[in-house]
């Protein structure tokens, strides 16, 4: 149809000014919408390379009295030695809670509090980061403040010590909910026990923590070089950048690169993995292996498991196993991505002891199906729209703006597809069903999954009588059972003797 | 004189208006008696839209316990032209559905007769059904079948997220039922049809499957958590009178009971237009969409009776409660005291308090886990809810020390309040974070829907933009008067937890049974590291130092030697297997 024919065409059909006593209609696809353009910011217009190191997004917001500064570090647990697992957590934490070389502790937790100021620090598995956020009146002691936990922190022997005490009494607690218990042997089973982000704290790893291992930890990698920074708020930007380059100036000690993310993962031979717990609902994950973000066959692949299981409620795993069957509250799956690494493509749910079998055989049948056959147009359709037309909320805050480019910064995602935000609509519209069909092929095996599953054995085993799916047939039919580990230690524990 | 130049930098300090920043709230009421608030925004073209049902589990009665609850999850399974393709043969089979029902609770009640008798132990088990209900069931299903054939599965959510809609969710509390969701702002229009079709002729199909969704969702937030079953059992021990007593979610006896008829009643009497408040927050005219939202919810008649209040109140607390769990928890105290609702001329007082508490430099922090030493972390809560309120202090005793003198410790920093006055510099500092407070809850769109959602839902709206200021107002003595008041010892309830021995849990199995609290983290860290230990010939030692020492050891000492002794020698045995 030619363009000209079309816009009379809907001249016609939508009337210039909606009547108000018009009828309403019986199905939603009747209504018609205003058109809604929208363009996502750009990040060439809120990037700031600064003289004193770091790449800045500087995103001005008057609308209310507050600013937020992010600084993203380059670092991360994947360096802890083995069996020194915990330094990078403890070094993250006490960065800014164990006080500064001008103030203990304790006063730079009174004044943040007086100032109504939060200052926070954490490293996880691999970046660090560092938030301060506080009224625009504040500023500038804020960024001192900073500065000063950045570049000169204290690490208090009591705030050491006091967190060693948290930390250990949060592992005596690692087997009490089932979720914590699953959580470890999905990292063990999905990496291999050897995998950097498959370790785990243990009470001999902590107890080793020294001062000197923070304070070493800290030399190394807390530096403007290692540094990626978001600020959004209440500021000029003429007035902002000036303050950035002081903040990160003449930094006293120089850091080092770290070394690449290890990406060495082996997951386990497939099979069912059981750990015995007496709760009465099984906790089940099914892992495959899955890709990362930056693979070209990303984007279908999260269209394809937004079908699958990651679309709540309009997904088929959701439709089966909760609405259909009642089996379960949540039930979904997802495509982990991961930017250094493959994380697992992980379906999982919990359900009552009786019906683990029953729900885990509808899922892997979800798995083979999808992969088996064309999704519907419908089922195509919907998962398109979604994206495309929620894809503002991405951008819904200015915060949200400075701290999405500042993470692709720091990601590499900005450098490797300068463009992604403006094509990613354009891109998702061109994935068809067969590419769908394509991709679930390529990575969804059901016969190569490893299933985790955390409940109560004897009841488990035993299955439903309605159902006939028994845990035993799943997945190549080898059923082995993981021992319960003791919280602290992760020292394999004896296993209670099956009950008849 | 020093006192006065830190209150006078404290003022000082405080450049900023400290509650000028209200929520511009638009106010509508519809002639059917919805109430609609309405607020601007153009940050980002969404609309966050939701409405509150004024009705929670505290309306509800001992035998439907849950029902508002189950509302919430019904309200998502469509209307007669959305989720089915028939809509006549969709509303047969629901009536079917039904009669077989009644047949099947009858036979329950004969079940549930067999269970008073001791015939059975557990009527919840698949083995436990009758050779009837099993036949009834098998007819259920039939029909369930022919339903599901005619479903257009979860199309209330597909319409939405097709549509580029995001977040959408509800939740249930005692007081309130509450719906959201954000969509783009160019389709209001389909947030009115959506939310006012099913407020108009909503259609419960799948009842049952999502009744035995909701039970899954009670196992997992509830009974497979390591605390939940005793909070909900302390909760109920808590409230005497008050239907606070019962849980949301609902007994387990009552989800399974519940018949559609009093489903049905139970929605006219509180889901009718004047128990209910819709929200918009977002990218909109006011004018536009207040017009918008009277052509669709305008529709919707008003209900014939207005719905009732909640009568009962809680009876005066005249004694100490104590309630002693053994949980796979660490050891750790919860500590309760009736307070006051929402809106009370207290309760701002009772804010203040829970901050001076609160935090890194609150009360309990510094008192018991900096100076003392006696916990690892503390906490504590006011909850003024709509029709009665509590005050919660809790902590998490440090390993070694007893529950009894952490809560003695915590009784005395609370005590202090209720005798001293609070020193201006610190009060100052609880109510900058007040202040600043009410600049970053307007950072988001969805954060303000959600905030109005739950304000209307317990003392009304406009208390969002009334609080603020009589924080601020608050002076040291309404502090100290209403800790005196409220947090006296006949007014609260003590929950103390220690940990229950089992498979790998952290210590306290039967030998550490006869260690005193202070020695058992002791015991378990030379046991953890004698387990790793892989020389021999270096347990040796440690035993024939041990044997050396014996002799002049104090009897208190003795038990721990000899879980040692015990550690040690299990320890041998495995590197050094007999042959």
């Amino acid at each position: 149809m030619k363009p000209l024919a079309l816009a009379v065409l809907l001249a016609i059909s939508l009337p210039a000014t909606r009547p108000i006593a018009a009828e309403i209609p019986d199905r939603p696809e009747k209504l018609r919408f205003p058109k809604l353009a929208y363009d996502p910011p750009n990040p060439a217009d809120y990037r700031v390379p600064l003289k004193s190191g770091p790449i800045a997004y500087v995103v001005p917001d008057r609308t209310l009295p507050l600013v937020t500064v992010t600084v993203l570090v380059r670092t991360g647990a994947y360096l802890d030695p083995r069996g020194r697992e915990g330094i990078a957590d403890f070094a993250g934490h006490l960065l800014v809670r164990g006080g500064t070389q001008s103030r203990k502790a304790e006063e730079l937790e009174e004044r943040l509090a007086f100032l109504a100021a939060g200052l926070s620090s954490a490293v996880g598995e691999e970046s660090g980061t560092v938030t301060l956020n506080l009224l625009s009146k504040d500023l500038p002691e804020g960024l001192a403040l900073l500065r000063e936990v950045l570049s000169a922190p204290r690490f208090q022997a009591d705030k050491l010590e006091l967190y060693r005490q948290q930390t250990l009494q949060s592992l005596q607690q690692r087997n009490d909910d089932s979720s914590s218990i699953h959580a470890r042997e999905v990292e063990s089973l999905a990496y291999g026990t050897d995998f950097w982000a498959a370790r785990q704290l243990t009470g001999s790893s902590i107890a080793s923590i020294a001062v000197e291992d923070l304070r070493a930890f800290h030399r190394k990698w807390f530096h403007p070089a290692n540094f990626t920074v978001a600020v959004s708020g209440d500021f000029d930007r003429g007035a902002i950048v000036p303050k950035l380059e002081a903040l990160f100036a003449d930094w006293p000690f120089a850091g080092e690169k770290p070394p690449a993310i290890p990406t060495d993962t082996r997951m386990a031979q497939p099979g069912v993995y059981l750990v015995n717990k007496d709760v009465n609902q099984g906790r089940v994950s099914v892992l495959l292996p899955g890709l990362k973000r930056d693979d070209p066959d990303y984007l279908a692949v999260r269209v394809m498991n937004d079908i699958l299981g990651g679309g709540g409620f309009t997904s088929r795993i959701m439709n089966r196993v909760r609405s259909d069957e009642g089996l379960a509250y949540g039930a979904s799956s997802q495509f982990g991505g991961g930017t250094s690494f493959a994380r697992p493509f992980a379906a999982g749910f919990e359900t009552k002891s009786r019906t683990v079998a029953y729900a885990s055989r509808i899922v892997l049948d979800e798995i083979q199906r999808i992969a088996a056959a064309p999704v519907t147009d419908e089922e195509l359709n919907t998962t398109k729209r979604s994206l495309v037309d929620s894809f503002p909320d991405t951008f819904s805050t200015k915060g949200r703006v400075a701290g999405q480019f500042a993470n692709d910064e720091f990601t590499g995602r900005f450098e490797k597809d300068p463009a992604f935000w403006q094509k990613l609509r354009g891109r998702v519209e061109a994935i068809d069903k067969d590419e769908v069909q394509r991709v679930a092929r390529k990575y969804l095996h059901p016969e190569r999954a490893v299933i985790v599953v955390v409940g109560q054995r004897d009841e488990i085993l035993k299955g439903h009588p309605d159902h006939p799916a028994k845990l035993g047939e799943l997945s190549g039919g080898k059923v082995t059972e993981l021992p319960l580990r003791d919280p602290v230690t992760l020292e394999p524990l004896p296993s209670d003797p099956p009950k008849r | 004189m020093k006192c006065l130049l830190i209150a006078v930098a404290a003022v000082a300090t405080l450049g900023f208006p400290a509650f000028a920043q209200k929520i511009p709230v638009v106010e509508k009421q519809l002639p059917n008696g919805f109430r609609l608030l309405l607020v601007e925004r153009h940050e980002e073209p969404r609309i966050a839209g939701g409405w509150v049902a004024h009705v929670g589990s505290a309306n509800e009665r001992p035998g439907i316990t849950g029902m508002a609850h189950l509302f919430e999850h019904m309200m998502f399974k469509g209307t007669p032209t959305l989720g089915t393709k028939d809509a006549k043969r969709d509303l047969e089979i629901i009536d079917e559905q039904e009669r077989v029902r009644d047949q099947m609770r009858a036979e329950e009640t004969l079940m549930r007769a067999a269970l008073r008798r001791g015939d059975v132990e557990d009527i919840t088990r698949p083995e436990a059904r009758t050779p009837r209900y099993k036949a009834l069931e098998e007819q259920f299903k039939k029909l369930v079948d022919e339903q599901r054939a005619l479903l257009v599965k979860n199309e209330f959510d597909r319409v939405y997220t097709t549509a580029g809609a995001s977040k959408m969710n509800a939740f249930t509390t005692e007081d309130m039922t509450g719906y959201f969701i954000e969509v783009p702002s160019n389709k209001l229009e389909l947030w009115c049809w959506m939310e006012s079709e099913r407020l108009l002729h909503p259609v419960f199909r799948e009842f049952y499957a999502e009744r035995d969704v909701v039970f899954e969702e009670r196992r997992m937030r509830t009974e497979s958590t390591p605390t939940g079953r005793f909070q909900e059992q302390f909760n109920a021990m808590f409230w005497d009178a008050h239907p606070y007593n019962w849980p949301v979610l609902g007994w387990p006896s009552d989800i399974p009971a519940i018949t559609k008829k009093q489903a049905d009643d139970f929605y006219a009497l509180y889901y009718q237009p004047q128990n209910i408040t819709l929200v918009l927050v977002g990218d909109f005219k006011p004018d536009d969409a207040e017009a918008m939202v009277a052509r669709y919810f305008g529709r919707i008649p008003k209900g014939n009776q207005p719905p009732p209040e909640v009568l009962t109140q809680e009876i005066p607390s005249y004694a100490e409660k104590r309630y002693n769990a053994e949980a796979e928890t660490n050891p750790q105290l919860d500590i309760v005291w009736h307070a006051v609702a929402a809106g009370h001329r207290d309760s701002y007082a009772l804010e203040v308090l829970e901050q001076l508490l609160n935090g890194r430099t609150g009360r309990l922090y510094k008192g018991l886990v900096l100076g003392r030493q006696l916990a690892t972390d503390a906490g504590a809560g006011n909850q003024s809810r709509k029709w009665a309120g509590m005050f919660e202090v809790s902590a998490e005793a440090k390993d070694g020390v007893s529950l009894d003198d952490l809560e003695r410790a915590l009784h005395e920093e609370l005590d202090r309040l209720a005798r001293e006055p609070v020193p201006a510099e610190e009060l100052q500092k609880v109510k900058n974070n007040f202040a600043a407070a009410e600049y970053r809850r307007l950072t988001s769109t969805f954060g303000i829907l959600y905030r109005l959602i739950h304000a209307e839902g317990v003392a009304g709206w406009r208390e969002i933009n009334e609080a603020g200021p009589r924080i601020q107002a608050v002076a040291p003595e309404d502090v100290r008067r209403v800790a005196a008041k409220y947090l006296s010892k006949e007014n609260r309830a003590v929950a103390r937890y220690t940990r229950k021995a089992g498979p790998g849990t952290a210590g306290d199995d039967d030998e550490l049974a006869g260690l005193s609290p202070e020695q058992k983290p002791i015991a378990r860290q030379i046991s953890s590291s004698v387990k790793q230990e892989k020389d021999a010939a270096q347990l040796r030692q440690m035993l024939a130092q041990m044997q050396a020492k014996a002799a002049q050891g104090d009897p208190k000492r003795q038990q721990l030697a000899k879980f040692i002794k015990g550690v040690v020698e299990r320890r041998l045995a495995e590197l050094e297997p007999k042959k």
